[in-house]
C-alpha cells in the first residue's frame, strides 16, 4: 500500500506556475470531466473508454481503489490541468509492474509538467515496491516519448501498425520501460 | 572570479554583476534551493572540456570535478527517502566509472556527458521534492563563458 501522505503538494513549473498535485477524490468528477472535454479529439483515441460520457467519469470516482489504480491530479486555481495514473495488479504474475499513463491539458503541455508527474510517478512505483513501470505511445507522440526517455524509461518493444484511431488509421505502438532494480535502495560507491 | 558562496568560477566581468548592500558582488545562485550542487553543476556544464579547443588537461579536470559533483549529491541524498533519485545518481555513478580518461576509451566524453546529464536529474529530483522548478543551467549562462545554446524541448 502506497502512502500519500506527501498530498497535497504544491510545485512551481519553470515559468512560474503554481501546481498543486493530489490523489484524485469521489468529489472531483465535475473537475476531471471538464479537463478531459478540453482534451483534443485526436489524443482522445488514446483512451480506453469514451471520456466525453460523463458517466464514464463518474463510475472511475465511484469505484476509486488505490491499490489498483492511483490517479494524481494536478491543479491549477481549482482547475484540472494534468492526470496521471498508476495503475497496479495486486495478484497475478504482473503484481510487481505498473502502468503509468499521463494527460496534460493542451494549454499546459511543453511547460515541464508532464516531466513533473512523470517524476511523480517513479516515486510512487518506488514506494510501491514496483519492479517495472511501463508506458504504452503512439510513435507520433515524440515529446512524450522523448520525456519518458529523458526519466529512465527505455523503449522496450515497437509494435508497427499495432494500434487504431478513431478514423481507422493504424498507428504504431511504442513500449516503455523503466526498471526498478536495488541501486534506488542499496549504497552507492563513490569513487576515491 | 570564484563566487565566495558557492565556489563557482563566475565570470563577474563579462556583465554587470549584483551587488550586496557592502559592494560585494552576489552569488547568482543565492536564494535558490541546493546552491552548491547547481553551481557545481553548471561550472561543469558551461566548463572548456566541452569546446573544441578542449585539452586532456580539460577534460582530466572536468573529469574529477563531475567525480566530487556525484560526491556532494551522493551526501545530500544520503539524507533523503528518495529512491528514484538514487537510481538516477547510480545512473551517473556508472557512467562516471566508464568514462575515466585514464583508460583512453575513445567514448570517455560520451560518458562523462551522460554522467553529468544523470546529474542534472538527481539535482533535478531534489528539486521537485522541494516543489522547485527543474535547474535550467541556460538560466546562469551569462555568468559563464558560454557560446553555446544546446536544443531543449519540455513535456
Amino acid at each position: 500500500m502506497i502512502t500519500l501522505e506527501r498530498y497535497p503538494r504544491g510545485i512551481t513549473l519553470r515559468d512560474g506556475a503554481r501546481i498543486t498535485l493530489r490523489p484524485m477524490v469521489r468529489e472531483d468528477v465535475n473537475l476531471l470531466w471538464d479537463f478531459f472535454r478540453r482534451i483534443p479529439p485526436e489524443d482522445k483515441m488514446y483512451f480506453r473508454e469514451d471520456i466525453t460520457r460523463k458517466e464514464v467519469v463518474e463510475r472511475w470516482a465511484e469505484h476509486l481503489e488505490y491499490d489498483s489504480v492511483l490517479p494524481i491530479l494536478s491543479l491549477e486555481e481549482g482547475r484540472v490541468v494534468g492526470d496521471a495514473t498508476l495503475h497496479r495488479n495486486r495478484n497475478g504474475w504482473k503484481q510487481r509492474v505498473g502502468t503509468v499513463r499521463i494527460q496534460i491539458a493542451p494549454d499546459f503541455r511543453h511547460r515541464g509538467l508532464g516531466t513533473a508527474m512523470l517524476r511523480e510517478m517513479r516515486h510512487l512505483g518506488e514506494k510501491a515496491a514496483l519492479h517495472y513501470l511501463l508506458a504504452e505511445a503512439i510513435e507520433e507522440q515524440q515529446a512524450a516519448i522523448r520525456a519518458f526517455e529523458k526519466m529512465g524509461f527505455e523503449r522496450a518493444a515497437f509494435f508497427r501498425n499495432f494500434v487504431n484511431d478513431q478514423e481507422g488509421r493504424l498507428h504504431n505502438l511504442v513500449v516503455l520501460l523503466y526498471s526498478m532494480g536495488d541501486s534506488g535502495r542499496g549504497t552507492l560507491s563513490f569513487p576515491p | 572570479m570564484t563566487c565566495t558562496a558557492c565556489g563557482a568560477d563566475l565570470a563577474f566581468d563579462s556583465h554587470r554583476a549584483k551587488k550586496g548592500p557592502d559592494g560585494k558582488e552576489l552569488c547568482p545562485y543565492r536564494g535558490r534551493a541546493y546552491p552548491n550542487l547547481r553551481a557545481a553543476h553548471d561550472l561543469i556544464y558551461f566548463g572548456k572540456w566541452r569546446k573544441m579547443d578542449s585539452t586532456t588537461t580539460d577534460i582530466r579536470r572536468a573529469y574529477h570535478q563531475i567525480g566530487r559533483h556525484l560526491k556532494a549529491i551522493g551526501e545530500v541524498l544520503a539524507t533523503k527517502d528518495l529512491p528514484a533519485a538514487r537510481r538516477d545518481l547510480a545512473k551517473a555513478v556508472e557512467a562516471f566509472q566508464a568514462g575515466d580518461p585514464s583508460g583512453e576509451s575513445p567514448d570517455t566524453l560520451r560518458f562523462m556527458d551522460h554522467a553529468l546529464s544523470y546529474a542534472h536529474m538527481t539535482i533535478d529530483d531534489l528539486l521537485h521534492e522541494e516543489g522547485q522548478p527543474p535547474h535550467d543551467p541556460m538560466e546562469f549562462s551569462e555568468w559563464y563563458d558560454a557560446a553555446e545554446v544546446p536544443f531543449k524541448e519540455e513535456w
